[in-house]
This record gives C-alpha cells, structure tokens and sequence, in this order.
C-alpha cells in the first residue's frame, strides 16, 4: 500500500500452536528476542499426541482432539527464526504433543491507532 | 382452670407443631433449586435453559393444579378405596373453604411437586416442552394425589383400613396391615423415578445416545459442579422432607403438654444422615473398582439414592439398618443405571429410575427387616404389594397420559430442533449467550450433537478407537462437510455445493 512499506524488511507471521501450560515461558522467550507482541488463542487439534480415554458414569470415550495455545506473531524487523527458535525453545519437552511452529508471508499490515502500515506498523 | 389449661396445651401443641410443618414445606420447597441445578448440570448448555423452564413449570403450575384438583382427589382416592367410607367430597375439597386446613396443603403440595419435578430429569433434551407441561397437569392432578391418597389419606387402599390392608391381614391370619412409607420413598420419589423411566422409554432416546448396534455413547452433561451442588441442596431440603414427616414432636395428655417426641425425631435425623453418607461411599465404592476411579458424579447420585431409600424407613427402622439400607442404595445406582441403559436401551439423562426409583422401591420393600417393631410377614407381603401398586399404577398412567400427548402436541421436538438445542427453539434463549452460537462446540473442540450422519464419530467429537481408517485424512473437514445438521453450516454447504456444479 503505502511507499514506505516497499523496504527490504519483509512482514512474517510465525504461528505456533503449543502446549497451553508452556505459554508464559514461550512469553518470555518472545520478549527477549524482541518480539513481545502475540495473540493467543484456545484451540484444539490432533497431531502425534495419543488420544486420551474420557469417562462419563463410568462409559468410555476417546478424546483425540487436544487442548492446545495458538500464538501469533508477526515480525518485520526481528528475523522470524528467532522467533521460531524462542517458541520452540520454550515449548519443548520432549514428548508427543509439544506441537507445531509455521512461518508464513504477510501481504501487508495497518495499525488502526496510527495508520501506519507495512513494517511501520507491526 | 382446667378448661384453660386443656385450651393452653392444645394451642402450644398447635402452634409449635404448625410452624414446625411451616418451615420444614419451605426448605422441601428448597429442594426444587437443587433439582434445578442437579438436572440443568447433567444435560448440555443448550438445553440447560429448557431444563430449568421445565423445574420452574413443575413448581409454579404444579401449585395451583395441586389446589385446584390434586389434593382433592387425593382424599377421594383415599374414600374410594376403604371399605365403609362415604366419598365426602366437601372434606376432599377442604383447601377451598377451611383455613385449618392450609398448612396441612402446603405441607403436601411441596412433596406433590418433588415427584414431579423428579421426570424433567429423565427426559431432558428432547422432549418437547407442551408435552411436558400436559403431562406433569396430569401427574399432579391424578397420578400423584392417587397414590398419596392409597397410602398417606389416614385411610386409603394401602393404609391398614383399606382393602388391601384389610385383605392381606385377613388372609395371613393377623392384624391388618398398613403400607409402611413414611416420608415417601415410593408414594414421592419411586413415583417420580419410574414415571421418568417410563416417559423417557415412551419419548425415546437423545440423538448420539445409542450408535447404530445400540451401543450406548456417552453424553456428558456441561457442569459436574451444578450436579454436585444441586446434590448438596437437595440433601438440605431432604431433612424436612424426612424430620418434616414427623410432624407430632408434642404429646398432650389430660391438659397438659407431657412429652417432646425427641426420640423420634432424632431417629428420623440420625437415620436419614447416616444413610446419605452411606450411599455416598457406597456408590463410590462401586465406581472406584469397577470403573477404576471415583465418580464424583455417581458419589453425587448415590448421596440422594441413599436418601431414597431411607426415606420410607426412617422412622421405623434401627441406625443400623439406616446405614445398610444407605449402602444398598448407593451400590445399586451404578448398576441399575447401567442396566438401564446397556438392557433396557432407555435413556434416562439424570438416572433418575436408579437413584429415585430403584433406590425407593428396594429400601421401602427392605424396610421389614430392619424394623424396630419386628419383622412381620405381613409387613413384607404389604411391602411388596404396595410398590407394585405404585409402581404398575405409575407406569400404566404415565403411558395413557403421553399418548395422549404423543397425538396431541408431539411428544418430542424435531431432529433438527434437538440438534439445535431446546433453549434456542423453545423459548428462544441461550443459557450461556457469550460463549457463542456454536453451542455443539465442546471443550475437547470436538461438535457434540452435528454427527449424525457419520456414527462412528463419538458425541464428543472423538473418534473411537477402533477407527484409524479416517486418522490419516484431515478429520476437520470431514466433519464439515458430512454433517450440515447446524441451521449455521446447512446454507453454507448448499453454496459450496452449488459452487461446484457451476
């Protein structure tokens, strides 16, 4: 959109869907490399974590869609694989289920308060 | 002199005992709260609204049918079945025209309303609410006050004046016997649990109950923490319900107040505390070997299950036979549910044939043996006999009652409207608004009640464990796009639909 967007600083979203008891560690990590703005969401999903067994007045049932923490964070400035590297960092415990991280190409961004856009505004 | 001190011992006794029954029928009145909450936590937010609509109708209704007609019926119940007794139906009707006569209404008005608030329970989620209403007019009308008549009029067919009681003394060789309930383990709480077992035959099962080999698939209610709290509440009010029963605590004699009936109502406390801990640990017990862990849920029912079954014995019996029948109710509530629903393919949301129906009839029909006057086979055949009035009585009505209701209003709402959920088609409400529209959404992100076209996915979204066929495909979309039974994803198919073709 705006000219000053046209730099070489590329916008990158990292999502990382994470194990919700590891999101104030992956919080810090975040800050320290310089990206302390995130969104976080309650999700659930199904990877390589076994399925649990639920109960209910003593019926069973499988529970293969886990609780899990979905982060968003966009960079412009701050290298992305930092930021990969601070979530995973974070996040690992070594077992089935830690979950995933992806980095994706953002078009454009606008900050509402401002009406900054592109790298200005992340 | 005398005269005064005869007129002042009465009207202590009077007074004493007729505040004592006022406050005990507003905590019984308390125990609707705990019905709200147990059965509103055992049925899912979507239907949470329509449950406690269904516990409100009970109660606000419920009422003025009860003035209106149960209470009188209840007493011509009682006229028609003893031998040598005028149908006098001016006494019958007495709550219109006697004051005297209110607080002894009130008192059976609040008991009237707990057995019927007992049903909702049973055939929460899908029945529909104009059939439900038709039906409880029905159970506190007629259903109810017949029984309480037989049982509770002072005379009445299972009383030791009625023909019953007249028939099997007479054929046993002994006195004639009456029907031993005293605070409605059966004439309340066996009514109320197998009327639900039988609507909730009558009405069917929750969609995603039963898959398509009649396997049962577990339907989690969305609050533990009602259902317990509820629990709690209603063993509060169980106390009136039971200590409230003994309603004579003065004894006057030769004009003067001469004795406190302490010992029998300590009896009816002690007993009536010592069996709701039993059925507690009783139950859990249960679960804890057979299913492998403690279930706070079944720790809950069996709680009220060892309430049911003293509550016709615990006037009579020792505090050893209180314990026992407390053990005996809360270990058969597992299994009674079980069978229920694994034998019979019924599905009673709340389980309220085990700990109301099965838990009163067992304690009731137990309640010779423990009996501090001795046992009598008599008793036991007067026991016996007495639940299987009540219990055929109920069933039979119970059935007449909702085909009637079945031709009339439809005994349940549509496939599509039970997907949806009551709250939203029948009073237009969501009970928990902010937590979106979705209300199929359950925690484990699974869609509870959008699967019916594809059974092998479980009622939480799960796939059970023996399928790994669809484990490698993307299961999200699968989902989407085989089961567009939410009025939201239905229109949103069409157009993915039509996208395609053209």
């Amino acid at each position: 959109m705006s000219d000053d967007s046209e730099t070489d600083a590329e916008l990158e979203m990292v999502v990382a869907i994470v194990r919700p008891e590891r999101l104030g560690d992956i919080k810090t990590a975040l800050a320290e490399v310089g990206a302390p703005s995130l969104t976080v969401s309650d999700v659930a999903g199904r990877g390589s974590q076994p399925e649990k067994i639920g109960q209910y007045r003593g019926e069973e049932y499988t529970v293969d869609l886990h609780q899990k923490t979905r982060i968003e964070c966009v960079v412009a400035d701050v290298p992305a694989e930092d930021v990969v590297d601070a979530i995973a960092g974070a996040a690992e415990t070594g077992e089935a289920g830690d979950g995933k991280i992806f980095v994706l190409p953002v078009s454009d961004a606008y900050q509402i308060r401002t009406g900054a856009t592109g790298t200005d505004a992340v | 002199m005398f005269g005064e001190l005869l007129l002042q011992a009465d009207a202590i006794k009077g007074g004493v005992e007729a505040v004592w029954v006022l406050v005990v029928s507003f905590l019984i009145f308390f125990m609707q709260p705990g019905f709200a909450l147990l059965e509103a936590g055992q049925v899912r937010a979507k239907n949470a609204g329509n449950v406690v609509m269904k516990n409100l109708t009970d109660w606000s209704l419920g009422v003025l049918v009860f003035f209106a007609v149960g209470a009188g019926v209840s007493a011509v119940a009682g006229f028609l079945t003893t031998p040598e007794t005028a149908v006098d139906v001016g006494a019958a009707f007495s709550q219109f025209t006697t004051p005297s006569s209110w607080i002894t209404w009130l008192f059976g008005a609040v008991f009237a309303m707990t057995a019927a608030t007992i049903v909702s329970g049973a055939v929460a989620e899908r029945m529909s609410y104009a059939a439900y209403v038709f039906y409880v007019i029905a159970l506190v009308a007629v259903i109810y006050p017949v029984i309480s008549g037989f049982a509770w009029g002072g005379d009445g067919l299972l009383s030791s004046a009625g023909y019953l009681g007249q028939l099997i003394g007479n054929t046993l060789g002994s006195d004639p016997v009456g029907y031993k309930d005293f605070a409605g383990a059966t004439v309340v709480h066996a009514l109320g649990g197998i009327a639900g077992l039988t609507a909730a035959y009558m009405v069917g099962p929750r969609k995603g109950r039963f898959d398509e080999n009649g396997d049962p698939s577990p339907i989690p209610g969305h609050s533990m923490l009602f259902a317990v709290i509820g629990t709690l509440f209603l063993a509060f009010g169980w106390y009136a319900f039971n200590v409230g029963t003994q309603a004579t605590v003065l004894s006057v004699e030769g004009g003067a107040v001469t004795a406190f009936q302490g010992d029998a109502l300590g009896r009816v406390a002690l007993n009536t505390t010592l069996a709701m801990g039993a059925g507690m640990v009783g139950s859990t017990l249960v679960t804890t070997f057979w299913e492998g862990k403690p279930d706070p849920l079944f720790g809950a029912n069996g709680l009220l299950a060892g309430l049911v079954a003293i509550t016709g014995a615990c006037a009579h019996v020792s505090w050893a036979g209180a314990i026992f029948l407390g053990v005996v109710g809360g270990v058969q509530t597992p299994l009674v549910y079980r069978w229920v629903v694994e034998s019979l393919g019924i599905d009673d949301v709340c389980g309220v044939f085990a700990v109301h129906g099965s838990a009163g009839f067992i304690g009731t029909i137990l309640i010779p043996f423990f009996d501090v006057a001795g046992f009598s086979v008599a008793q036991l055949v007067m026991q016996i006999t007495g639940s299987l009035v009540i219990g055929t009585w109920t069933v039979l009505t119970t059935m007449a009652v909702l085909l009637v209701a079945d031709s009339v209003f439809g005994l349940r709402v549509s496939e599509q409207d039970e997907l949806n959920g009551l709250d939203r088609v029948e009073h237009g409400v969501a009970a928990y608004p902010e937590f979106g529209e979705n209300e199929g959404a359950v925690p484990d992100g699974g869609v509870a009640t959008t699967a019916p076209t594809d059974d092998d996915v479980a009622t939480d979204g799960g796939v059970p464990a023996t399928d790994t066929t669809s484990a490698e495909d993307s299961p999200a979309e699968t989902t989407e796009t085989t089961t567009p039974d939410t009025t939201e994803t239905t229109p949103d198919t069409d157009a993915a639909a039509g996208g395609e073709e053209t």
